[in-house]
């Protein structure tokens, strides 16, 4: 459904309100991902779908409905459900009127048709060519190739009105030999940009090059971190900049801000329009998103807002509100970190022992304040000897704060975009003194 | 509504398109959350989503389109997408994945339910939460008190090409409270019931067992009185694990590694793959001899109970666990029948615009014939621990760590003191067979966890894990706070 479509449905849902204030946001999406195993497709799906969402405010109590039933009975009923709900609800004193909006530009590159567009045949092609990476070699692979476009539309009855569409696209390989495996990965809004030879190449060196697998010893080591491993561990900071855990207590920066927290190399912004994943320039309450600086220099300086926790905490509104309800707060969706100046192959030729790690995998909080994470390293874990990768090394777990990760680290001086599911960051790949493992594998 | 000449025009669309087989399921989920936070409703949500997912099978290969569009013109384009997309994979196949299932059925399922949430007014709903919560709030040192409730209806109706008709309709409901303690430099959690609340197939019954308003004082004291408790100490520990901690054990370290798409490397790149690989079966000496982990799909409350999966399968009993010994797996037909097997019905998807695959359903650890309290008897020096805080194991399912948000310590047979941020880590078979205790059926329960993660593009699965607190012998106890 196109843009003018969609803010036509918007504005007929927010006609039937009769509440206070009304919010209405209306999604399109369409998601298509071809999966393959042992180098032949599995599941080979596609999805699409239209669904509305009406946020009522009625005095200072809410509620919220949704339905993907567009029929004009299902749509007042809709709107009924969430004025009814919200009339139901307590007082919340702290609730602000809805933002009114303002002017806002998808960044270039958000949106492209050839991704948009995309085939079940395409898609066969691509992975095709990483069946026969896997073949050159005698190894199996796993993986996918997915093409997706969205489309957001929010209108409220303070005036707002935003509109994006944005596509998005992706590979993943895991290349699988007799006793090593190597993982690599592209993500880009344009599917002609990602090229399936290279990535299933690549994964296929890396399967080659950590055969053989040999023990090491837990305990510090110096390791560098490619991109999909930083990226990864950085993204269980993210909620630390969210106001609500800023306020609560339960973000390391809740001590304030102007303090140095990390590294003077670290630098971090949340930046919607990097050229490496254009994004929404809103929020889901029609606010323009800021690009925010959250630390400069090691040094905290801001955390991220919605219209909530700028009116509680007497802040700007920095447009990161999530989709309503929202019980998580405001949070920083597009994480930037400012790369270094030495390239990855300086950073490894520099260590004179050490661990290079493709991917890590199951990592979680241990300690939230401290922002101790545990995880396991998985597909290409590599010995540095003297400057130089000397093979394959066994997965070990970590057991490490990210905090002291970036106060004791070197960036290197590319950006990638990394993710998964559930996030998306621009990081370089990091190289981490003193990084803890605390136990091994027999893989 | 009514969906057969719909479907039959699915079925016969896909059908002429090239397909050998294909199966359409209509669903119609409704969810409904309310979640009280620091003393106001944070979310009064009601959601409502239609639609169908058709698959085809062309050539061995499968197809799976979605759609919400329930014209017939959107019908047509969603089955000859289904087919489109099965010949395009058809088309690079260097080997035959999918088999038309074995049996046809025509049969209804509806969950039984004792009270209809919906019979309970809104404003009574909310009002148990706010209670709920409010009481949480013991100390100026609790941050955030959160109470919540799930309701969720799933109304389906899946039709194949070999004449199955099923009809379910599926009540599940959850309820849970958690608070936030900040103080001493740290912060504290501690939720209840379990780690995650109580989630259960059923209606209002489930809400009113979880028993919220009356825990909830003693939850928020026992989250303050952990600021200030002393650091689980870090070595090897005889431990005992409370029963919605080993029902985590039991999801993270016997339910997924048994899913056999897991162990024939169709999860390899994203979840991972599995150590109880197919030449094993028979074989691997799991557990020790009390361990006996069963599904168990027809379990009255058992927030996976269902009449039939997402392929049509009847739901049944069936072992992974036996006496210790790797005896099954979680089964689709397809990978059932590549072992020679039947499916024991462990497909689910978690919505409509989603692709059916094996997931945990209930997976039971059989109860031992100890009394709870004679579980710590015989130990001289070690650890209590009880709900989940933080979870990871890795892509073989094998070198796990798990952290709880309390812990005791046990001095001579006795619960001594209140221990924070306990941690333990093992290797799966190692821990199962270091297992020398399981309570009795008195303290047997079935734990629902209703966010389990799986497949690309990600599905959100309901599983349950009956259990009870078992012992474990000889167990790496600290680690990530020095041990």
């Amino acid at each position: 459904m196109d843009s003018a479509r969609r803010e036509a449905l918007a504005q007929r849902v927010l006609a039937l309100s009769g509440a206070g204030q009304t919010e209405v946001m209306v999604h399109s999406g369409r998601n298509e991902l071809t999966r393959f195993t042992r180098n032949a497709v599995h599941q080979n799906v596609a999805e699409s779908d239209v669904s509305v969402k009406v946020r009522a405010i009625v005095g200072k109590r809410t509620g919220v409905a949704s339905t993907n039933l567009t029929d004009d009975t299902e749509l007042r009923s809709l709107v009924q459900r969430a004025i009814e709900m919200a009339k139901l609800s307590p007082d919340d004193p702290g609730l602000p009127s809805m933002p009114a909006g303002g002017a806002t530009q998808a960044p270039p590159g958000a949106y492209v048709r050839e991704t948009a567009t995309a085939s079940p045949e395409l898609r066969a092609q691509m992975c095709d060519t990483i069946f026969k990476a896997a073949e050159e070699h005698d190894y199996w692979c796993a993986g996918f190739v997915n093409t997706s476009e969205a489309g957001v539309t929010i209108v409220n009855s303070s005036g707002a009105r935003a509109s994006f569409d944005g596509t998005d696209a992706a590979v993943n390989v895991k290349m699988n030999a007799t006793d090593s495996t190597g993982y690599a990965e592209g993500w880009d809004n344009d599917v002609t940009r990602l090229d399936a030879h290279a990535i299933g190449k690549l994964s296929s060196l890396k399967a080659r090059d950590s055969a053989y697998p040999r023990g090491v010893e837990p305990g510090e080591w110096t390791v560098i971190l490619e991109a999909a491993a930083f990226g990864e561990l950085f993204t269980y900071l993210s909620d630390h900049f969210s106001a609500q855990s800023f306020d609560e207590g339960s973000s390391f920066l809740s001590d304030g801000l102007d303090k140095q927290y990390l590294g003077r190399n670290v630098t971090i912004v949340d930046d919607y329009a990097h050229p490496l994943s254009p994004g929404m320039p809103f929020d889901y309450e029609a606010q323009p998103t800021q690009r925010i600086g959250l630390v400069e220099n090691g040094v905290a300086k801001n955390v991220v807002t919605d219209s909530y926790w700028a009116n509680k905490l007497n802040r700007p509104n920095t447009g990161h509100a999530l989709p309503a309800p929202n019980a998580y707060g405001p949070q920083a969706l597009h994480l930037v970190v400012s790369p270094g100046s030495k390239s990855i192959n300086e950073l490894i030729a520099e260590t004179k022992r050490g661990l290079l790690i493709t991917r890590f995998w199951y990592i979680r909080t241990v300690d939230q304040k401290k922002a101790i994470v545990t995880g396991m390293t998985r597909d290409g874990t590599f010995l540095i000897e003297n400057g130089e990768i000397s093979g394959g090394v066994r997965n070990m777990r970590f057991n490490h704060s990210i905090l002291e990760a970036l106060n004791n680290c070197e960036f290197a001086n590319a950006l990638h975009r990394t993710g998964s599911y559930s996030y998306s960051v621009v990081v370089p790949a990091a190289k981490i003194e003193g990084f803890r493992f605390s136990s091994g594998t027999d893989f | 509504m009514n969906f057969d000449a719909l479907a039959q025009r699915a079925l016969d669309t896909a059908t002429q398109r090239g397909g050998r087989y294909a199966d359409i399921r209509f669903e119609t989920d409704r969810s409904e959350r309310i979640e009280a936070r620091n003393g106001v409703v944070a979310t009064l949500s009601d959601s409502t989503s239609r639609g169908y997912g058709i698959r085809a099978l062309v050539d061995g290969a499968w197809g799976f389109a979605a759609s919400s569009d329930l014209t017939e013109a959107g019908i047509d384009r969603t089955a000859a997408r289904a087919v489109e997309i099965a010949k395009a994979g058809a088309a690079i196949a260097r080997r035959r994945l999918g088999e038309t299932p074995p049996r046809a059925y025509t049969d209804t399922f509806a969950t039984p339910v004792r009270r209809d949430p919906h019979d309970v007014p809104l404003g009574e709903r909310v009002r148990l939460l706010l209670e709920a919560e409010k009481a949480l709030h013991v100390s100026p040192q609790i941050s955030v008190g959160r109470a919540w409730m799930d309701l969720w209806s799933i109304d389906k109706v899946f039709y194949s090409t070999i004449g199955s008709r099923i009809e379910q309709s599926i009540r599940q409901t959850g309820s849970g409270i958690e608070t936030m303690a900040v103080g001493e430099g740290d912060v504290q959690t501690r939720t209840f019931p379990g780690d995650i609340g109580l989630y259960k197939s059923g209606g209002w019954e489930i809400i009113e067992e979880a028993q919220l308003r009356e825990n909830a004082q003693r939850i928020g004291e026992e989250a303050v009185a952990l600021l200030k408790a002393p650091q689980c100490p870090s070595g090897t520990f005889d431990i005992i694990l409370g029963g919605s901690q080993v029902s985590l054990q039991i999801h993270e370290s016997c339910g997924h590694p048994a899913e056999l798409d897991r162990v024939m490397g169709w999860e390899a790149n994203f979840s991972g793959v599995s150590f109880l690989e197919i030449e094993q079966l028979g074989k691997l000496k799991y557990g020790s001899d009390i361990v006996t982990i069963v599904i168990d799909n027809t379990l009255p409350q058992g927030l996976a109970t269902i009449g039939y999966d997402d392929e049509g399968t009847k739901s049944i009993t069936s072992d992974i666990i036996r006496n210790g010994m790797l005896v099954g797996y979680e089964m689709s037909n397809d990978t059932a029948r590549s072992i020679g097997r039947e499916s024991n019905a462990c497909v689910r998807s978690q919505s409509w615009e989603f692709v059916p695959m094996i997931r945990m359903c209930n997976l039971n650890l059989l109860p031992g014939d100890t009394p709870f309290e004679n579980l710590f008897d015989d130990i001289k020096d070690g650890i209590y621990m009880e709900s989940n805080r933080s979870w990871s194991i890795d892509d073989h399912r094998l070198n796990f760590q798990f952290g709880c948000e309390m812990g005791w310590e046990i001095k001579n047979g006795k619960r001594g003191r209140l221990l924070k941020n306990p941690t333990y880590a093992g290797i799966t078979p190692q821990f199962w067979n270091s297992c020398d205790a399981i309570a009795d059926k008195h303290s047997w329960k079935a734990w629902g966890t209703p966010n389990c993660g799986k497949g690309e593009p990600m599905q959100t699965g309901r599983t349950a894990q009956c259990a009870a607190p078992a012992r474990f012998r000889n167990v790496r106890v600290g680690v990530g706070y020095g041990g």
